[in-house]
């Protein structure tokens, strides 16, 4: 192996032409990649992380303004070759895994056509040692039928073996560098743990450079040698993985760090309050999905329902912090949504003296108490109403217009949530996504609600902007007193600010414990497996 | 709004649609001051004359001046299938998105309904119920809005089925809001875009199927000069004068692409994906 880098970007700027002027997505940026390297690429949404990828593939949009700087693959500068070169360079010489793997394989074909398709144009392979080579690659990425699974479509098989699949052919092809697109974003916890796990494996047996791109700074330290952070374009900070945690340089990577969530450091200091008598209460839940339709009604076929969540049951007293935990289709947010009437559910919900058996039960005192927070503010505020308009409903709705003018109770609302007054007038769209958040923060807090159910409020939004969120609840409990109920899938994040934890697996809920007992000595399997699966920062 | 009409007129068919729409526009209402005569004024000495200095138009029968009826005549037709296509689609809209909101067995049995409707072509439900309610200007205006319900509904609930699933419903339900208000006033402001463009293009529908009820002699009855009306009474004297029969097809023609290519023109700008 040669000795210089293998793959160089040398002071590399990129603009975009956009109807409202050039946009500056990459400044002077400059990275080296050595041979058997991990490289760590950490920034949030808008750092220019992802065209960064796109600009070394040479897969960039058609409005790109101007180009400066080098980005050399060897000693070849990518940006001056045809299409025609690169297309052979692709794949061959550099591959790329993305995000999400249900769009990078095509629908169409089988997993093995298409793995196949890659090693004989990229490997020269003929059909018969490229199926050989194909059956042993999928079977070297975990995959347990790999002869079986060559004959599958890729809605016959999971999230996590599509990934492997994706894998198995980027390294197929013996390539010399590979970018990773935050290839473990779209999977559940345990998951991605295990393709990470499998990632590191084959890194560290076919020594391939690769440049990890992630938003995720704990999961990165563990994996990269190196992290640069990146931060509006910029590279602001270069460092081995172990330092870039315990020695921060910039301001700004300082920011970041400080912002991910450690399980370590609380950011509640009170106790549950466990003399606190219960608010809310839930015995065996059951919410079942779907309607047999009048077709199927006639012909007496009904028995095609799905449970959602199967007899839960929890309690959350006053002031109370609650986690939910458990991966995508526990039925973490079925229950939050049974709990605000939008899903039909058995059992008996408890709320102060009352037991509501059904949704016909939940009168406007208890609609105003328990307030939910939806975790898209792009989806959970109406694009056509102005934020005044937004918050000021369940004011109305709730006859709490007659106490105070409403303008005055909007503006001080928003004065809570740490958006200016002036913002009552603006519309959704014209708000970054930690604002929306906020609002739809104030439109839960209007009605001076006992309970807040938070569904994933922070997962759709950047790190930092989740720090500032997350305060801003623990605020405005220390204040009103609220009982939350947070539901999340990052385990660090839930063990910062919760008092108990329920986790809950398939529908059922197979654990609840104090944080404190829950990382001590977890009772259930799968609770063990979930918190190791979790990445924890290093350093 | 600006950004949008913006991009409307840089699209060639949004551009002329544009333009064609605002001069009938113009002429549909300010079409009575502009007219040089009264279109009701018989000039016997002037009878089926082609269009010269006096008569821009050229006459008909009774020797009324063509360029005036016309403009008169916008009024009663474009005005009114604009008018018409309104009803149908305000009633349209309200069902699908309702249909939407509420789901289940109603939304099952309002669109088996619509479906019934649908299957009865347009001109012909119209007729129905002018027949039923007797020919006047006003009934085939309702007609048509009626017979235009049903395919605005089935729009409108498509659109509204994707509304229905966003967070700001939910979050509304949540609230414990009724029925009327999270279809009013959540959810059709968001489905109202798509409905606008498919109503522009139905008004050129409207235009063609009021004239033609007109024509039939179901609609707009005489002296007015609709333009429908118009071109049936020129049929009689089509050999001694074609200028009668030329002008108001002529301006039914040119009305119906005007709303078309505005639609088309919409239906782009609005989606800038596209």
């Amino acid at each position: 192996m040669s000795a210089g880098p293998v793959l160089t970007v040398d002071t590399y700027s990129l603009a975009y032409g956009t109807s409202a002027g050039a946009f500056q997505a990459l400044r002077d940026v400059s990275l080296a990649l050595q041979g058997g390297e991990v490289l760590g690429l950490v920034g949030e949404s808008g750092s220019g992380k992802t065209s960064l990828a796109h600009a070394i593939m040479r897969g960039l949009p058609p409005n790109v303004g101007r180009e400066d700087g080098r980005i050399l693959l060897g000693r070849e500068d990518l940006a001056s070759l045809s299409q025609a070169r690169m297309t052979n360079i692709r794949g061959r010489r550099l591959g790329m895994v993305f995000q999400d793997p249900s769009t990078s394989l095509n629908p169409t074909m089988t997993l093995g056509t298409q793995i196949i398709e890659v090693l004989t144009r990229h490997r020269g392979l003929d059909r018969q040692a490229a199926q050989r080579e194909s059956v042993a690659m999928l079977e070297r990425v975990g995959l347990k039928t790999p002869a079986a699974m060559m004959h599958r479509y890729p809605h016959e098989v999971s999230g996590g073996e599509k990934q492997r699949v994706v894998i198995a052919a980027a390294f197929a092809c013996q390539p010399e560098v590979l970018l990773f697109d935050e290839p473990t974003t779209a999977l559940d916890v345990i998951t991605a743990r295990q393709i990470l796990d499998l990632f590191r494996d084959l890194q560290s047996e076919t020594g391939v450079a690769s440049l990890y791109i992630s938003h995720d700074l704990a999961l990165v330290s563990t994996i990269a040698d190196r992290v640069a952070v990146i931060h509006q374009g910029r590279i602001v900070e270069q460092d081995p993985a172990e330092r870039i945690f315990s020695a921060p340089q910039d301001a700004y990577t300082k920011r970041l760090i400080s912002a991910v969530p450690r399980p370590d450091r609380r950011l509640v200091d009170d106790e549950a309050s466990s003399t606190g008598s219960t608010l809310l209460s839930g015995q065996d839940l059951t919410v079942r999905y779907g309607r047999p339709s009048l077709l199927d009604f006639l012909n007496k076929d009904r028995a095609k329902r799905v449970t959602g969540a199967q007899s839960v049951s929890f309690d959350l007293a006053q002031g109370e912090i609650l986690g939910i935990v458990g991966e995508s289709g526990s039925g973490k947010s079925t229950i939050a949504k049974a709990l605000v009437g939008l899903n039909p559910f058995t059992g008996t919900i408890g709320f102060g003296s009352s037991k509501l058996t059904g949704r016909r039960d939940m009168d406007a005192a208890y609609r105003r108490a328990v307030q939910i927070i939806f975790q898209h503010p792009d989806s959970s505020l109406n694009p056509r109403q102005t934020v005044g308009t937004i918050i000021a409903r369940p004011l109305r709705r709730y006859g709490l217009d007659r106490e105070a003018p409403v303008a005055e109770t909007v503006a001080g609302l928003l004065r809570d949530v740490q958006l200016p007054e002036d913002y009552a007038r603006r519309y959704p769209h014209q708000l970054s996504g930690g604002e929306k958040q906020r609002v739809a923060i104030a439109r839960a807090f209007a009605s001076k609600p006992q309970i807040v159910i938070c569904d994933e409020i922070t997962s759709s939004l950047d790190v930092s902007v989740q720090a500032s969120i997350i305060q801003l609840l623990l605020a405005l409990r220390a204040r009103h007193g609220t009982a939350y109920l947070f539901i999340t899938h990052d385990l660090n994040l839930v063990r910062q600010i919760a008092h108990r934890i329920v986790v809950m697996y398939r529908g059922d809920v197979v654990e609840t414990a104090t944080v404190a007992s829950l990382a001590r000595q977890p009772e259930h399997a799968y609770t063990k497996a979930l918190l190791d699966a979790v990445p924890v920062p290093v350093g | 709004m600006p950004e949008t009409i913006r991009r409307l007129l840089h699209t060639p068919q949004g551009a002329i649609g544009s333009v064609i729409v605002v001069i009938v526009l113009l002429a549909a209402i300010f079409g009575p001051w502009l007219a040089p005569d009264n279109p009701e004024t018989f000039n016997y000495g002037n009878r089926f004359e082609g269009p010269s200095g006096q008569f821009l138009f050229g006459t008909d029968q009774f020797g009324r001046d063509l360029f005036s009826r016309i403009l008169h005549g916008a009024q009663s037709t474009v005005l009114m299938a604009i008018f018409a296509t309104v009803i149908g689609t305000g009633i349209g809209a309200v069902i699908g998105t309702g249909s939407a909101y509420l789901g289940g067995r109603f939304d099952e049995l309002v669109m088996r309904l619509v479906d019934a409707v649908m299957a009865i072509p347009n001109l012909l439900f119209a007729l129905l119920i002018v027949t039923a309610l007797g020919a006047s200007g006003v009934n085939a205006l309702v007609a048509i809005g009626i017979a235009f319900a049903p395919g605005m509904a089935r729009i409108a609930r498509s659109v509204a089925l994707t509304v229905r699933e966003q967070d700001y419903v939910k979050a509304a339900i949540a609230r414990g809001e009724s029925a009327g208000y999270i279809i009013l006033r959540e959810m059709l402001p968001n489905v109202i875009a798509p409905i606008v463009v498919e109503m522009t293009i139905r008004v050129a529908f409207a235009i063609m199927l009021l004239a033609t009820l007109s024509f039939l002699g179901l609609g707009a009855q005489p002296p007015s000069s609709e333009w429908g009306l118009m071109v049936s009474e020129a049929r009689s004297y089509m050999f001694r004068n074609a200028w009668m029969m030329i002008w108001p097809g002529v301006c039914i023609a040119v009305v119906a692409i005007g709303f078309n290519l505005l639609g088309d023109g919409l239906r782009d700008a609005l989606n800038p994906k596209t």
